[in-house]
């Protein structure tokens, strides 16, 4: 039961930023389409509004490793 | 860096402004200012004569511009000597007819290529409806239709032929035939009396004719198919006509063309200068940036060629803001590449730092530490290596194979340092071992020593922060910049401390330390220093993607290397393993990039870089842009 919920809590840990990050990026994604296609450009800045939301995801895979880490999953 | 720049003044009799220029243009180094409006003289503004002639080159230029991109190259003759005006004039009038040619040929090469991928997309379909031709000939009275049917749409062909054969009786002819890729082709045959009701039979089943292409509509499908073959034959001889034509035309004209085109240019470019002069009634005043090294030699340069007519004076360091003077990136030849990354960034204002050493330290670094691994590491310097040969020098293609060395080799250093090859493939075939730790097991000291490189980085911006605010005096953003990376060393003493790895005997005087800065910082910072340094202490964990794309890489490698003996057969587990590290470099080669550049330009420049630097345009000779690489 323990490790369900280890296991479990590690992956809302990731699951959920995961989610928020693809939401974010889909936004930034669509108005950069569109701002590229005027803009050349900006293809870099495109890119880099892009990856920031991305650090959501990534501190959330570090949180769901030192949970499974820490409990012993 | 970037290259210390001088602001001269150059004066001289009015009339031989001109010549001045000429001078200035051909030793291409003053990168000319607009007058200063405090200045007692007039601002020397187009007559409408120059402002009609500024018209006609500009439109000449874009007529020549067309016919440069659409003939064989010619390269200019250097000593191009200033055009009379009835030359303009003739060269106007050729280039017209010149560019009036290369749009005709380009035309029909457009209309030659159409018609070939036409004839190509229909090749297969009607040469699979050849075998029927004999049936179709039996109909000479009749409407003839070409269909097409999508794959799993057999019954929908009894269907046609169970309603054709309800209104028509036995009057039709339906022959079908399967095409490779799974459709079936149709040829079918009604009288022309049927023609209507069969066509909204067709379209009431969304099935559609496929047309003869335009000039072989009407003829019988017999004719038009050796028609179409033989012309499929004709078109490459008649585009290697055309090209001779263009080989032609370049002979003909391509030498006068290109050095009407680089006389046009300079001339443009004179025109345009002379608005940035100030005049009185007899005199010049000219202002402008070059690299203080090149200051003898355009005052050499200026004397042998003007006389002592003209004066070159250095404008004092107090009477010019840095803002004002453009930038020029100058590094040795081993950082010179990764000024690439710098400049997809607006340049960096004259008198602050160039950050292009620091970037082509780190941004190696950083993408071998996430990628990590000597397999990986030996692709991507042969990738690197071929697309070095295949580029042009100066192109940004080879900037790119460039970078991709350092890059390499970081990657097979950690790769040594993790001990992995291709994943854990090393491993078990070579007994490799990790000599600092192995990613699949030791997480948290990755973790740790990401974050710690990360802190190394944002200390380090914060650090030329300071040296930035102080070189444009801005002290009270210097003391910020600098007790924001003290509270940060603060912090870390003191948790550092709170877990036993300093001396516990830190804990104490750290947080004292930490109150005692705290309200300096928000004299220094303001109010929103908490929030600057919260955002500070949340870049340094930023760092942790690189822990997080390293694992994310070993992690799909290993899997890669367990499907060769999970597929049962030992060749298709190959062949999958082999397809899987494949996705794996590709995403190996994305995502590091696009995170160590993120790391660079969002935690690293944000500590200290200003941007907003002006691009260096001297007036000079103009040279002819460089033709993308085939």
């Amino acid at each position: 039961m323990e490790i369900a919920l280890i296991t479990l809590s590690a992956a809302l840990a990731v699951g959920l930023p995961a989610l928020a990050t693809g939401w974010a990026q889909s936004r930034i994604g669509a108005a950069a389409a569109a701002s590229l296609a005027e803009k050349p450009e900006l293809t870099t800045t495109a890119i880099i509004m892009l990856a920031i939301p991305e650090t959501m995801a990534i501190l959330g895979f570090v949180v769901a490793v030192l949970i499974i880490l820490r409990g012993g999953a | 860096m970037i290259v210390k720049m001088s602001k001269v003044r150059i004066l001289g009799p009015r009339d031989r402004l001109g010549e001045v220029l000429g001078v200035l243009q051909d030793t291409g180094v003053l990168h000319l200012s607009p007058p200063r409006p405090t200045l007692p003289l007039r601002s020397i503004e187009l007559t409408a004569a120059q402002q009609r002639l500024h018209r006609n080159l500009r439109r000449v230029l874009a007529d020549l511009d067309a016919v440069g991109t659409a003939l064989p190259p010619t390269v200019p003759p250097r000593d191009a000597p200033a055009p009379a005006t009835s030359e303009l004039a003739r060269w106007a009038r050729l280039v017209g007819r010149v560019r009036r040619m290369t749009d005709r040929l380009a035309g029909r090469v457009a209309a030659l290529e159409e018609e070939r991928a036409l004839l190509l997309k229909y090749r297969q379909l009607f040469a699979s409806l050849a075998p029927l031709l004999p049936q179709q000939n039996t109909h000479q009275h009749g409407r003839v239709y070409h269909l097409v049917l999508r794959p799993g749409q057999e019954a929908g062909v009894q269907l046609l032929r169970q309603e054709l054969a309800t209104f028509l009786g036995e009057a039709f002819e339906l022959h079908e035939r399967r095409l490779p890729d799974g459709e079936i082709a149709v040829l079918l045959l009604v009288p022309a009396t049927a023609a209507e009701r069969t066509e909204r039979l067709l379209a009431a089943g969304r099935v559609h004719d496929v047309p003869l292409p335009g000039p072989y509509r009407g003829k019988p499908l017999a004719e038009a198919i050796p028609d179409m073959a033989a012309r499929l034959r004709g078109i490459p001889r008649e585009l290697a006509q055309i090209q001779q034509e263009r080989e032609r035309l370049a002979r003909a004209h391509g030498e006068e063309l290109a050095r009407a085109r680089a006389v046009m240019y300079d001339h443009l470019a004179r025109l345009e200068a002379l608005p940035f002069s100030a005049t009185s009634r007899r005199a010049f005043v000219l202002e402008g940036w070059l690299p203080t090294a090149r200051r003898q030699r355009l005052t050499h340069e200026l004397a042998a060629r003007v006389g002592d007519t003209v004066v070159v004076e250095e404008v004092g360091r107090e009477e010019w803001k840095g803002d004002d003077a453009p930038v020029i990136l100058s590094n040795p030849r081993l950082f010179r590449p990764f000024e690439l990354i710098v400049r997809q960034l607006p340049l960096p204002r004259y008198g602050s730092l160039d950050p292009t050493p620091f970037v082509a330290v780190f941004f190696p670094m950083f993408f071998g530490l996430m990628l990590g691994d000597i397999g990986y590491g030996a692709v991507l310097a042969g990738l690197g290596l071929l697309l070095h040969r295949r580029s042009r020098p100066g192109s940004v293609l080879r900037t790119v194979a460039e970078i991709a060395g350092p890059c390499a080799a970081f990657t097979i250093i950690f790769g040594a340092l993790y001990g992995e090859l291709f994943g854990d493939l090393g491993h078990h075939w070579l007994g490799l071992r990790p000599l600092l730790f192995n990613r699949e097991e030791a997480i948290v000291p990755f973790l740790g020593l990401a974050v710690a490189l990360g802190l190394v980085h944002v200390l380090l911006g914060l650090g030329l922060g300071v040296a930035n605010a102080l070189r444009g005096r801005h002290p009270r953003a210097a003391l910020g910049r600098g007790l924001t990376a003290l509270m940060i060393l603060l912090i870390l003493a003191a948790l550092l401390a709170s877990i036993d790895v300093l001396p516990a005997a830190l804990f104490t005087p750290s947080v004292i330390a930490l109150l005692v800065v705290f309200p300096i910082l928000i004299f220094a910072e303001g109010i929103v220093a908490p929030i600057e340094l919260l955002a500070t202490i949340g870049n340094v964990l930023s760092y942790a993607r690189i822990m997080a794309l390293g694992v994310a890489s070993v992690m799909l490698a290993v899997v890669a290397n367990r499907m060769a003996g999970a597929l049962g057969s030992a060749v298709v587990g190959a062949v999958f393993a082999l397809l899987f590290h494949l996705v794996n470099f590709a995403l190996g080669l994305f995502s590091p990039t696009i995170h160590a550049l993120r790391l660079h330009y969002v935690e690293f420049f944000g500590r200290f870089y200003s941007p907003g630097g002006l691009e260096y345009h001297p007036l000079a000779r103009w040279t002819p842009p460089p033709r993308p690489t085939s």
